[in-house]
């Protein structure tokens, strides 16, 4: 049984909604806060988030309460483009314990925000204690703890399961109910473990709670436990429910030997706390599905059981532009699930956006009954009186065998003409209170008519076909603008340096200039250019100012300076010295023969000190 | 001047714009809106024959091929779009829808959207032509930093040259993390149900693996004549693949 509640609960746990969104809250309530160890209440978990569709809670492992799912219901509101779920989770749970129990806190995620209820406290009383009948019959959940009429056994099955479907044969779609009662009249030593069928071209239904009763069969004294399962029949041809079984802990009869050397192990066996596992099965079971006999209705979309069809708008008036909700419910017996949206007819007056569903199911008496809510988003397109004209929805009674057509009353709307802004309708946008957008769905977007390539890209590719050697140029010109920097800088922090590699060429283009001073008879103006071109000269050598530069202390730094010069370099400069000075000093003694010869004269020392200076 | 400079620039610009032809696109546009996919295919791809660097013929090539569930070169094209314009967020919308599709994701999930969104804020040709002035920049301010020596003018062009020079190393920083993008070096299964990943580049070698159809790959060696050797970054695989059943980027 424990096991049977938890293929329930995972089965329950397996349809997982769709990842909710923003606003999720949870509250849970049970029908009564005292119940008999032997009834049963009812647990009623409601959800709601403001998307279309909200996640399943999250029961804790009860240990105190066998639990079972007993179906949903769920209510889908637009108001104003908003949407807002509300699924109501129904779950039976008998309890297993006397006493103040409680029912931890259901908690429920869609991944993002999480949600839990209080704890429930819950007081199970004695079987009896409670005022006014019970709600169940009684319930030997641990039928092998009770004592049941074992003498009476004698001769007959002390165990033993049946599986019995209420029709051999049915419509695809028609309710089958399945009934697996386990039967037993000595004590198990624990909890049976229920393993259930497997089907052929059926569908099920659990239809909980376990029952449990007394029943006396062939005289006999049993105790039973009664599983119920709605089936439906997929397409016509054959069906089978396959075996189920049941795997309990049956104890030994063997008589106890007093001298048996494991006498004290078989009482202990006797007493129930051990006995042998056996498996009792049922036989493969085969049904029949019937074909749908023939003449549907052009509407006829698979629907099988007897339903009701209403219609209703959530307005009567309306402006062009605004969403208006637009709802088709189908109520009756029959595999709701199944039943799909009844197809709108052509409506010009309104645009029509995405179709909803909402479902609500029971399951009282065994029976699988409910109703589905189609909602459609209507969007009236001109102001005036707009119908929409009655909806058929055709099914497949079978209880009379034949098909049956239902149809809506026209639902009227009196549209009025709306704001200008009004005209285009996003009913998923969120209302101006700024709530989180839903989407419905997705795709790629639309195809695009730019024109192409932006400026960036194609500048970018202009930039990037460039020759490489291209990028040389701003690097040469870095390393050549650097080099003349140092080369500045070189300059300025070493003058005489540079007056002393720069003499020799100056003194030669003095005398350059000085023989064309000559040969314009200009000898005073060209005896002045050597002189003062001799002393620069000197002075850019011995790197002092031409001021401060006398002919002994020019030969005594050169001599300093360059010891490799030679006695007859000084004499020259000497001479040299004397006769520009005496030219320059006594201009009417300068002929232009004389001052010719001190040109050439100053060019020949020249050489020879450039020769001479350069001696280590 | 400044006014010359202005027109020139504008007219530069309106003749880049008119560069590919606008109607084209448009009247490819009308086929795909009537759902003749196969035609307007065509037509995106004689659109591609002529200007293969337009983002948008790629974009709507992918599109035409995604409504025609053809996801591989769908995947394909989208990328080729994304590559040339990362910037346009229908191009990213549809990169990533497509993607998803198969699997995959533009941005992973422990990225933060900002910076995956400004890791391909350019493009890499992008990219590289911003090195490319950065280094003119820093060369020519350096230069007259040189040339300038010690003056006012010359200080300014040097720290010119400096903040040019650091902002070309950060570019180039910046290029050389985009090779680990999943879209340099990279190409797509485009073979309906996948491409075969062998153990070697020839058909006597073992087939081990497969890369689905879209799936993005890295491709590691592409100097064989008929295949190319691929990896799978997510499953740290590699293999052979014939080029047909793979497109590169």
């Amino acid at each position: 049984m424990k096991l049977f509640s938890a293929l329930l609960l995972t089965a329950a746990l397996a349809v997982s909604a769709a990842p909710a969104r923003a606003g999720l809250s949870i509250s849970a309530e049970v029908d009564r806060n005292a119940v008999e160890i032997n009834g049963h209440l009812y647990l009623t978990v409601n959800v709601a988030g403001d998307s279309a569709s909200v996640p399943e809670p999250k029961l804790a492992n009860m240990q105190n309460f066998n639990v079972y799912n007993s179906g949903r219901s769920q209510s889908i509101s637009i108001i104003n483009g908003r949407i807002a779920t509300s699924v109501s989770f129904s779950y039976i749970l008998e309890p297993r314990f006397l006493g103040l129990q409680r029912i931890p806190p259901i908690t429920v995620s869609d991944g993002k925000e999480q949600a839990a209820t209080p704890e429930i406290e819950v007081t199970v009383t004695k079987a009896g204690q409670q005022g006014g009948p019970a709600h169940q019959a009684a319930q030997p959940r641990r039928s092998g703890r009770r004592q049941a009429a074992g003498t009476a056994a004698q001769g007959a099955r002390q165990i033993f399961i049946k599986a019995e479907p209420d029709r051999r044969s049915a419509y695809p779609g028609e309710q089958i109910t399945l009934s697996i009662k386990f039967y037993t009249s000595v004590p198990l030593s624990s909890n049976p473990q229920y393993v259930p069928p497997a089907f052929k071209n059926l569908i099920s239904e659990d239809l909980p709670p376990v029952r449990n009763g007394e029943t006396e069969l062939d005289g006999v004294r049993y105790a039973f436990s009664e599983i119920k399962t709605a089936l439906f029949g997929l397409t016509a041809g054959g069906a089978e429910i396959r075996p189920l079984s049941v795997i309990a802990q049956v104890p030994s009869n063997e008589p106890v030997d007093p001298f048996d050397p494991n006498f004290f192990q078989n009482l202990m066996a006797m007493s129930g706390a051990q006995g042998r596992s056996q498996e009792f099965a049922t036989e493969t079971i085969p049904l029949a599905i019937k074909p749908l006999p023939p003449g549907a209705p052009a509407g006829f979309g698979g629907a099988v059981g007897n339903y009701s069809i209403t219609a209703s708008a959530d307005r009567s008036a309306a402006k062009t532009g605004e969403a208006v909700n637009f709802s088709v419910t189908i109520n009756g017996t029959g595999n709701l699930k199944t039943v799909a949206a009844p197809k709108l007819p052509e409506l010009p007056d309104f645009k029509v956006f995405d179709t909803m569903s909402s479902l609500d199911v029971k399951k009282e008496g065994d029976v699988i009954s409910g109703k589905k809510t189609f909602t459609y988003i209507l969007v009236p397109r001109a102001e005036g009186r707009k119908t929409v004209p009655a909806l058929a929805f055709a099914f497949f009674d079978p209880g009379a065998a034949a098909y049956r057509e239902v149809r809506t009353n026209p639902v009227v709307l009196q549209v009025e003409k709306g704001a200008e802004g009004a005209k285009s309708v996003y009913f998923n946008q969120p209302a101006p209170g700024g709530e989180a957008v839903t989407a419905s769905g997705s795709d790629i977007r639309y195809v695009s008519e730019k024109p192409g390539a932006a400026a960036l890209p194609r500048l970018a590719a202009r930039a990037a076909a460039l020759p490489p050697w291209l990028h040389a140029i701003p690097a040469a010109l870095l390393a050549l603008s650097f080099w003349l920097a140092r080369f500045n800088r070189y300059r300025s922090a070493n003058p005489l340096l540079f007056r002393f590699r720069r003499a020799r060429g100056e003194a030669s283009r003095d005398i350059q200039e000085a023989g064309a001073l000559i040969k314009a008879g200009r000898n005073n103006e060209a005896v002045s250019v050597l002189y003062d071109s001799f002393l620069n000269y000197l002075s850019d050598k011995c790197g002092v100012k031409v001021s401060a530069l006398t002919m002994r202390k020019a030969v005594a730094l050169i001599k300093e300076r360059f010891p490799g010069a030679g006695e007859r370099a000084l004499e020259e400069i000497r001479e040299l010295w004397t006769a520009l000075e005496l030219r320059h000093f006594s201009p009417e003694a300068s002929a232009a023969e004389g001052t010719a010869d001190l040109a050439v004269k100053y060019a020949l020392l020249l050489e020879l000190l450039e020769a001479e200076l350069k001696k280590p | 001047m400044t006014k010359t400079i202005f027109l020139t620039l504008t007219l530069a610009l309106a003749a880049a714009a008119s560069a590919y032809d606008r109607s084209e696109l448009a009247e490819f546009n009308d086929l795909y809106k009537n759902g003749r996919y196969e035609e307007a295919l065509e037509g995106y791809k004689s659109a591609l024959a002529q200007a293969p660097e337009n983002p948008w013929a790629h974009y709507n090539a992918g599109n035409a091929l995604f409504r025609l569930n053809r996801l591989g070169p769908a995947v394909l094209n989208y990328s080729r779009a994304f590559a040339l314009n990362p910037r346009s967020a229908d191009i990213r919308a549809n990169l990533d829808y497509a993607l998803r599709q198969t699997g995959q994701t533009l941005a992973p999930d422990n990225v933060p959207k900002a910076l995956h969104y400004a890791y391909y804020l350019l493009s890499e040709r992008e990219i590289k032509a911003a090195a490319i002035l950065l280094f003119w920049l820093a060369c020519l301010a350096g230069a007259a930093r040189f040339l300038l020596d010690g003056s006012g003018p010359g200080l300014a062009a040097g720290s010119a040259s400096l903040a040019a020079a650091g902002l070309l190393v950060l570019t180039l920083a910046w290029l050389g993390a985009r090779q680990s993008s999943p879209f340099t070096a990279a190409g797509v299964a485009v073979k309906p149900g996948g491409a075969r990943m062998l153990s070697g580049p020839g058909e006597n070698f073992k087939t081990y693996a497969s890369a689905p159809e879209g799936r993005l790959v890295k491709i590691l060696d592409d100097g064989d004549d008929n295949y190319y050797e691929i990896g799978l970054p997510r499953e740290g695989i590699k293999g052979w693949a014939l080029k047909t059943e793979i497109e590169k980027l």
